[in-house]
């Protein structure tokens, strides 16, 4: 598949992003929509432990169980769309665990649109597991976990996924390092240069393979960067990582998830992937997101503002196990589906505006990581990404040094507050990277000597270099 | 956009990370905890500022006036020491600590060299990421902690094999042994990894660790004992040192954690 990087944005302004509507809309499975005018509830979920342990009891556990709580509750309450998606667990790298799981989930939406009419799909996304001392391209040896990555998409696509995702782990040696450390040029080389490559280089492949099973192409996030990051971060009472750090490498992370859809991929997008809105600025491709109602697998600081312009709206994940409303998945789909149902209501009330604002200006001023997400901010952070568009390393630079910008700018007209040593740490990211290099070529030989020691895992030819 | 010029955001969030921020600064709390002795003050103070370029030095100074020992033990230990207290009060953050462990094992390092014989550590512990699982980052912060606490590591890495585990704790018979899991279908290796432990008769602590695992899980199945957060690694490292087996771990976990 060919790569068409962006280098202008979708939108003319950051006032026309709104939930439930993309300017490049995707359809796929029984009826889904996505980005077409309503907004979709995404349904993820977790086999019970021990599910994994033989082929039957893992397809009875997503698809018997898993799929079927989850659509006759969209039928008992009345919800006319829904996505379902199954983050494989690893052991899912075997054929013969994985292909009654997806084959079984077509079958099963086909059933239940049929019988009752309910919109539905299935997004599959596979594990990516390679390491990077291991190698992240094929024939590079070690434990063939490239090899596995591309094996996993072709059995997906075949056995029926209507939406092919990953989450990819390009640059994740420099991400673990640079979140643990403080270290925001280790994760501006690592995620937002490497990580750019890595995803340039994978995703390309999936939308072959994708497009050659008639499947969609979703997208990627930055997963295991700038969550790790944001998690870490965590709320008021944790003091692992400073939020304007995650807040920094949220902006950084933007650039790379982005290459997903410049390299085949047609969204939506991954719902973890926070970036989202700025992606979405940029592109004009439906968005997943979550936020107040994946209360069942983490908190954060944007539990509102982070629905302002999402298509799909998930609760990221829940292990399936009873609750007293029902099962798990059923008591989080309802969750999710009734947060869509308000959303729609406010679109076809001609109020979504109003709510998109509601939503952003609730959690606008909690932290800096959703400060630096609000819409209008987003918008600019993806205006300094298109304007140095076909420069991986550049627009990952710029991403980083405007979100900064515009946290800074924030505090200094006292509409975000920030604690002291929040506000050192902005400075002092603002300091270095500022005084970074522009030119790929000086960063990258820079950075191979700067962590020789600290990231012993980086192998240049990971990442075709 | 609407207009947000009336909003009272104090009407909807609370920021208690601006308004509960510990206004003193390291050296005002440490003040109390700092060696008297001005040598070893020296180097502690190193370690408590992350002086990673002078530590060589100060440390090689302080060894022409006093015992190797006593400046690990004195000096650099104690500064660590001071390290986790300000982190434990909110004044330091994780960044602070690695680079204040790093600064350590510099001097630990130059100190230990005229040490005949070398350091005498507190135990071994075996730490992993469960098989099939990449996730790492929490064991890589767990292991600095115990390094920093005067343990060795044996560091097995991610998506070790359960087998190998079990052969690792029969040959090293370490303190405890603990895996880490970021998936729910990852952390099934503890109980497989634990029953290998007791079919080579060990006795030996399985600590359960990560995102999926709760303690609920943990204490699921014999030996398996739970750590929530790093910090707590060498708090319950100490314990068993102590003569803690994994029972009484378990009974006693609440305030154990708490201390």
């Amino acid at each position: 598949m060919a790569v068409t990087r962006y280098t202008k944005m979708a939108y003319d302004s950051a006032d026309d992003l709104v939930f439930g509507q993309a300017k490049h809309p995707v359809s796929y499975g029984f009826g889904i929509k996505i980005g077409a005018g309503v907004v979709i509830p995404e349904i993820n979920y977790a086999p019970r432990p021990g599910a994994e342990k033989d082929p039957e009891k893992l397809r009875r556990e997503y698809v018997d169980y898993i799929s079927k709580d989850i659509l006759n509750r969209a039928v008992t309450a009345g919800f006319p769309n829904v996505q379902l998606e199954t983050e494989w667990v690893s052991q899912m790298n075997q054929e013969k665990l994985s292909a009654p799981v997806v084959a079984g989930q077509k079958a099963i939406c086909e059933k239940y649109h049929e019988e009752y009419g309910v919109n539905c799909a299935v997004r599959q996304t596979i594990p990516d597991q390679r390491e990077a001392d291991e190698g992240l391209r094929p024939g590079m040896g070690g434990r063939s976990y490239p090899e596995k990555l591309f094996e996993c998409a072709e059995i997906a696509c075949e056995n029926g996924a209507d939406n092919l995702s990953c989450e990819t782990v390009g640059g994740k040696e420099f991400a673990d390092y640079a979140v643990t450390n403080g270290d925001i040029t280790a994760f501006l080389f690592g995620v937002g240069y490497l990580g750019s490559l890595d995803m340039t280089y994978v995703w390309q492949q999936f939308a072959d393979i994708a497009k050659k099973n008639k499947c969609v192409a979703g997208g990627d996030t930055n997963c295991s960067g700038a969550n790790v990051s944001m998690f870490m971060a965590g709320g008021y009472l944790d003091n692992d990582v400073q939020r304007t750090f995650s807040a920094v490498t949220r902006c950084i992370a933007s650039a790379r998830t982005l290459a997903a859809w410049e390299s085949g991929a047609i969204g939506p997008d991954k719902d973890c992937g926070y970036e989202g809105i700025i992606c979405k600025s940029i592109a004009g491709k439906p968005c997943a997101q979550e936020g107040k109602n994946c209360q069942c697998a983490h908190c954060d600081l944007q539990g509102n503002l982070i629905a302002q312009a999402c298509d799909l709206w998930s609760n990221e994940s829940v292990e399936y196990h009873p609750e007293f409303g029902g099962t798990s998945v059923q008591c989080w789909f309802g969750s999710i589906a009734y947060e869509a149902a308000l959303m729609n209501t406010a679109t076809q009330l001609g109020q979504a505006k109003t709510l998109r604002d509601m939503y952003m200006y609730t959690d606008r001023t909690r932290g800096p990581e959703g400060y630096v997400l609000a819409y209008d901010h987003a918008y600019m952070v993806g205006q300094a990404i298109a304007e140095v568009g076909n420069d991986l390393y550049l627009r990952a630079k710029r991403a980083g040094q405007k979100g900064a910008e515009i946290i800074l700018k924030g505090y200094e007209s006292k509409e975000l507050p920030l604690t002291n040593k929040q506000l050192d740490t902005l400075k002092s990211i603002i300091k270095t990277l500022d005084g970074l290099t522009d030119d790929t070529d000086k960063i990258t030989e820079f950075c191979a000597k700067e962590y020789k020691d600290t990231v012993p895992n980086y192998n240049p030819k990971n990442y075709g270099l | 956009m609407l207009d947000a010029s009336g909003v009272d955001y104090s009407k909807i969030l609370k920021r208690y990370d601006v308004e509960l921020e510990v206004a003193a600064t390291p050296e005002q709390m440490a003040a109390k905890m700092l060696p008297k002795d001005p040598v070893f003050n020296k180097v502690a103070l190193e370690v408590m500022n992350k002086q990673i370029k002078t530590v060589g030095p100060t440390v090689a100074e302080a060894l022409k006036e006093r015992d190797p020992l006593a400046v690990i033990n004195e000096g650099l230990v104690a500064g660590m020491e001071i390290v986790a207290k300000l982190y434990a009060e909110h004044v330091y953050f994780l960044p602070d600590i690695m680079m204040a462990a790093k600064t350590m094992e510099i001097g630990i390092a130059l100190a230990e060299k005229q040490v005949p014989g070398g350091r005498e550590l507190k135990g071994t512990v075996i730490m992993h990421a469960a098989e099939g699982d990449p996730h790492d980052i929490g064991k890589n912060i767990a292991a600095v902690m115990m390094r920093s606490s005067g343990y060795e590591v044996i560091d097995m890495g991610r998506d070790v094999p359960i087998k190998d585990v079990i052969a690792e704790t029969v040959k090293v018979k370490p303190l405890f042994t603990s895996g880490t899991a970021l998936m729910t279908t990852t952390m099934t290796a503890f109980p497989a990894i634990a029953k290998g432990f007791q079919d080579a008769g060990l006795n030996i602590p399985l600590m359960g660790c990560g995102g999926a695992v709760n303690r609920d899980y943990a204490n699921s199945y014999d030996l398996g004992i739970y750590s929530e957060k790093a910090p707590q690694t060498p708090v319950i490292a100490q314990k068993i040192l102590d003569g803690y087996d994994w029972k009484k771990i378990r009974d006693e976990w609440d305030s154990i954690v708490g201390e």
